[in-house]
């Protein structure tokens, strides 16, 4: 148990590490790549959550496919030399410092107070089984709407491509 | 033994997700390009969709409601990152700038 909860800690702090270097992080890149550590951590903390699938599609969707996205537009988005500062004023960071840090605290003490007692130390055993027999089951209708979106932010994105093109 | 385990603890998962929160929302008011503004977002819809699959594994263990709805962040997530850097490239093209506080007018 000393083991798994060494790692544990260890995935935890990874994914915490990784949150702070995309937000702090000077060069985008680096924020990117920061982004890329966070999501990771969150695939091993769905693996302790017993969640194999969730974790696999994590690195599949998130990994493989929204960092890939990202890189892209920072390598379309100009040269890095003509880049410009990601830092700002350092007022605009003591605000938005006091509105994470307020959030972090309200919802701190809303966790805190909570007793979540329901099936709190039951076992869990869902599969992937389980996941699929709920999704094509009870929630038939938001599955084939997410299709829906995906096939208009598709068919969006390439207008979009195509329109400037024309344009100039 | 093992239900006391750290990583049996509801509340350390739900601290992640809400460092992820507080972390997402200081790069969306701090950073200045959009591509970074985007990559706090993505930050935040992690943090959600953690809580979801934590919540499911602690209070609510019968169905598996939370991880469904953990696969449909994602697809939201990628169909509004694609949509997002169409725009963002287009506004490159077009003012040749990506600063947040440089964007100020619809048409020109």
């Amino acid at each position: 148990m000393i083991f798994a909860d060494a790692i544990f800690i260890l995935i935890a702090l990874m994914t915490m590490a990784g949150a702070l270097a995309t937000v702090l992080a000077r060069s985008i890149i680096y924020a990117m790549l920061g982004l890329v550590l966070t999501m990771f951590g969150i695939a091993g903390l769905y693996i302790y959550l017993n969640a194999p699938f969730i974790a696999m599609m994590q690195i599949l969707i998130y990994v493989g496919a929204i960092s890939i996205l990202i890189a892209f537009a920072i390598m379309l988005v100009g040269p890095l030399s003509q880049r410009p500062r990601e830092w700002t004023t350092p007022t605009r960071f003591i605000v938005a410092f006091v509105v994470a840090a307020f959030t972090f605290f309200v919802f701190t003490k809303i966790v805190v107070r909570s007793k979540w007692l329901p099936g709190m130390y039951s076992t869990f055993s869902l599969t992937t089984k389980d996941i699929g027999r709920t999704l094509f089951d009870k929630l038939m209708l938001p599955f084939e709407l997410i299709s829906l979106l995906i096939v208009v932010a598709i068919i969006g994105a390439v207008m979009l491509a195509l329109f400037s093109r024309e344009e100039k | 033994m093992s239900e006391m385990s750290l990583y049996n603890n509801i509340n350390i998962y739900l601290f992640v997700g809400l460092f992820l929160l507080a972390c997402g929302i200081v790069g969306l008011l701090y950073r200045r390009t959009l591509v970074s503004m985007l990559i706090s977002i993505e930050l935040i819809m992690n943090g959600a969709g953690l809580n979801l699959v934590v919540f499911n594994r602690f209070v609510a263990p019968e169905r598996a409601y939370g991880m469904a709805f953990t696969l449909f962040i994602m697809g939201i997530a990628a169909a509004e990152a694609a949509i997002a850097l169409a725009i963002i490239t287009l506004i490159f093209r077009r003012f040749k700038n990506v600063e947040s506080d440089e964007l100020k007018e619809m048409k020109d």
